[in-house]
């Protein structure tokens, strides 16, 4: 099993703070956007781009390519930051996100060039599109992958159970959904709302295979999807455990930053909690 | 339903699995209908480009979109009402971006013994307001063959809508398909009948017994794309005539009769009535004693072309 080495992880880990600094710039300068949900999944969409997926970085519309559909399209500003990272979106093209004549509008457009697969945002919508693209590849023989990035909270939406049924119908090993579990939505807390709990035995009952990580921790996250491509016969669902607004401690583990961006003094500090992550993992 | 004709369903799925081998990328997809809808008879020569998703029609249509990026061209079938309205905001998502993805149903406009749970008297105001589809109701068979043909030579969305039942043939076998633009079926003067799916039919036949019994010039139009509308060619075609009655399947509250009262009187006056539904969500009846009761018939045609006329 391939593992990742420390001075990966700790390459990966500062290229995330990194990611997660251009996502609180980018929402700050629009004055509109998601941070909470943004930077609670930037690692593990950094993950697949950097380690996991099949992808040339000199083209993003490589035919052999693996998939990646943002089910959660308002975490938009991650994806538009990872793209950036990994070279298909100019960097100074991130800063003009939500505004007039942007290709980044504040929910992920298709965009072939870019690495967009599908527009997102409505919710509920994205685990479908990936049965439909995990039936394709198995007809044309491609071995390509397909990954959906799902909110918890999206998993109120009917269709997705829809989709879920097929996918364990269908067999479609070649696709991983993976839930981003912070555990809250606009209103509140996922339980409180409309409890999802117990969501591994749901998936189970579903016919998934079932892996739960925690989404923090890079290496477990990569063992998670090194397992599911080894998987048969089977879809596979990673219910990653993670924290809304991580590495700024006043947007952690609240719905207050779902949507709503940071003010002057609060973009600073979280800037500077960042930075200071940065230095302390720099110096291990 | 006319007893001689053969139905519209039949001449759909037929059509795909005669022709399955000239589309390479086509992939059939429906929700637990195929039977209904005749796609089994694709299902039956092409297994593996046939999905069923069961009674699901969002995730079916959810999964076209999955089937478009990845290169395949998805017709997605089922019932109209359902397929168009259950899933519609997944169908506003491939027109958004433009995919490749064929709707086509069947069981539009009065269903017949189903009732109104099962009509689809609103599916062309729910796809109208989407941008980038073509929508397209054929009046007869061998439109509908052009119609297939047309769909799926051609990039993007479509919505085809097929009635449960036949349509009376008004085309010659030679007929070519002009998407887009009217088809002027009978040159007249006095009145113009523009007819939609059977609405074609009704007018060609009324138009035909009322200019014998009465001194009327009338003209007949087939209007078979509801979108995109050719806007030149439709004006140009009714330049002649002042009075028009638009004949539909659906509530008229917001149709294509609606859409294209709007089109015409913004380029020149005329007065225009629109024969359909009115806002109502119908009900069980025999197709015959259903299209009776809500007008579609040559005494209440005549009627309503002589108040037109009168004023």
């Amino acid at each position: 099993m391939v593992v990742l080495s420390a001075s990966e992880e700790k390459e990966l880990l500062i290229d995330i703070l990194e990611i997660k600094k251009d996502i609180l710039t980018m929402i700050y300068k629009a004055q509109s956007g998601h941070p909470g949900g943004s930077l609670s999944c930037a690692n593990l969409i950094y993950l697949l781009y950097k380690k996991v997926m099949k992808i040339d970085s000199q083209n993003p519309a490589w035919k052999e390519r693996d998939y990646f559909i943002l089910s959660k399209g308002h975490a938009a500003p991650a994806l538009y930051a990872v793209l950036s990272k990994i070279g298909f979106i100019d960097r100074s093209e991130l800063f003009t996100l939500r505004q007039l004549g942007s290709t980044l509008q504040g929910h992920p457009i298709k965009n072939e060039q870019l690495g967009i697969e599908v527009s997102t945002g409505s919710l509920g919508m994205g685990l479908s599109i990936g049965v439909g693209c995990a039936l394709a590849a198995k007809l044309d023989k491609n071995n390509r992958r397909i990954y959906v990035v799902l909110g918890d909270g999206e998993l109120n939406e009917g269709s997705t159970w829809e989709a879920a049924m097929a996918a364990s119908h269908y067999k479609l090993d070649n696709l991983t959904a993976i839930i981003d579990r912070n555990g809250i939505q606009i209103d509140g807390s996922t339980e409180e709302v409309m409890a999802l709990e117990p969501l591994a035995e749901k998936w189970k009952a579903f016919g998934w295979n079932v892996i739960e990580v925690d989404g923090s921790n890079l290496g477990e996250l990569f063992e998670g999807f090194n397992k599911s491509k080894n998987i048969i016969r089977k879809p596979t669902v990673l219910i990653s455990y993670l924290i809304k607004g991580s590495d700024v401690s006043f947007m952690e583990h609240t719905k207050k930053y779902h949507g709503r961006p940071p003010s002057k003094q609060e973009y600073t500090s979280a800037i500077s909690e960042i930075d200071q992550i940065i230095e302390t993992i720099s110096v291990k | 339903m006319l007893m001689n004709e053969k139905l519209l369903r039949d001449a759909f799925g037929d059509f795909l699995a005669q022709n399955g081998d000239h589309y390479p990328e086509l992939v059939v997809l429906d929700a637990d209908l195929s039977s209904s809808t005749r796609t089994n008879r694709f299902a039956q020569r092409f297994p593996r480009k046939f999905f069923n998703f069961g009674i699901a029609e969002q995730n079916m249509m959810g999964a076209a979109i999955g089937f478009a990026i990845s290169g395949k061209m998805p017709v997605v079938s089922g019932f109209s009402i359902f397929t168009t309205g259950r899933a519609w905001e997944f169908i506003r998502l491939i027109c958004h971006d433009n995919l490749n993805v064929k709707i086509i149903t069947t069981h539009g406009g009065l269903v017949g013994e189903d009732g109104s749970t099962h009509n689809a008297l609103e599916d062309l105001s729910l796809m109208g307001t989407l941008p980038n589809i073509s929508i397209l109701i054929p009046s007869d068979i061998i439109e509908l063959k052009e119609m297939l043909k047309c769909a799926l030579n051609s990039n993007g969305p479509f919505y085809i809508r097929l009635p449960r039942g036949s349509f009376q043939t008004i085309h010659n076998p030679h007929f070519k398909l002009h998407m887009g633009s009217p088809e002027i079926l009978k040159e007249g003067k006095d009145i113009c009948l523009i007819g939609i799916g059977s609405g074609a039919s009704l007018a060609s036949t009324a138009a035909e017994i009322i200019e014998r019994d009465r001194k009327i010039s009338i003209k007949v139009i087939n209007l078979s794309t509801i979108k995109p509308i050719n806007v030149p060619t439709l004006i140009s075609a009714l330049k002649n005539v002042n009075k028009i009655i638009i004949i539909e399947e659906h509530n008229t509250y917001c149709g294509a009769g609606s859409i294209l009262t709007r089109i015409i009187s913004e380029h020149t006056p005329k007065l225009i009535k629109v024969l359909g539904i009115e806002d109502s969500f119908g009900e069980s009846g025999s197709r015959v004693k259903l299209l009776e009761k809500y007008g579609f018939t040559l005494q209440n045609l005549l009627i309503q072309m002589n108040k037109i006329l009168d004023r």
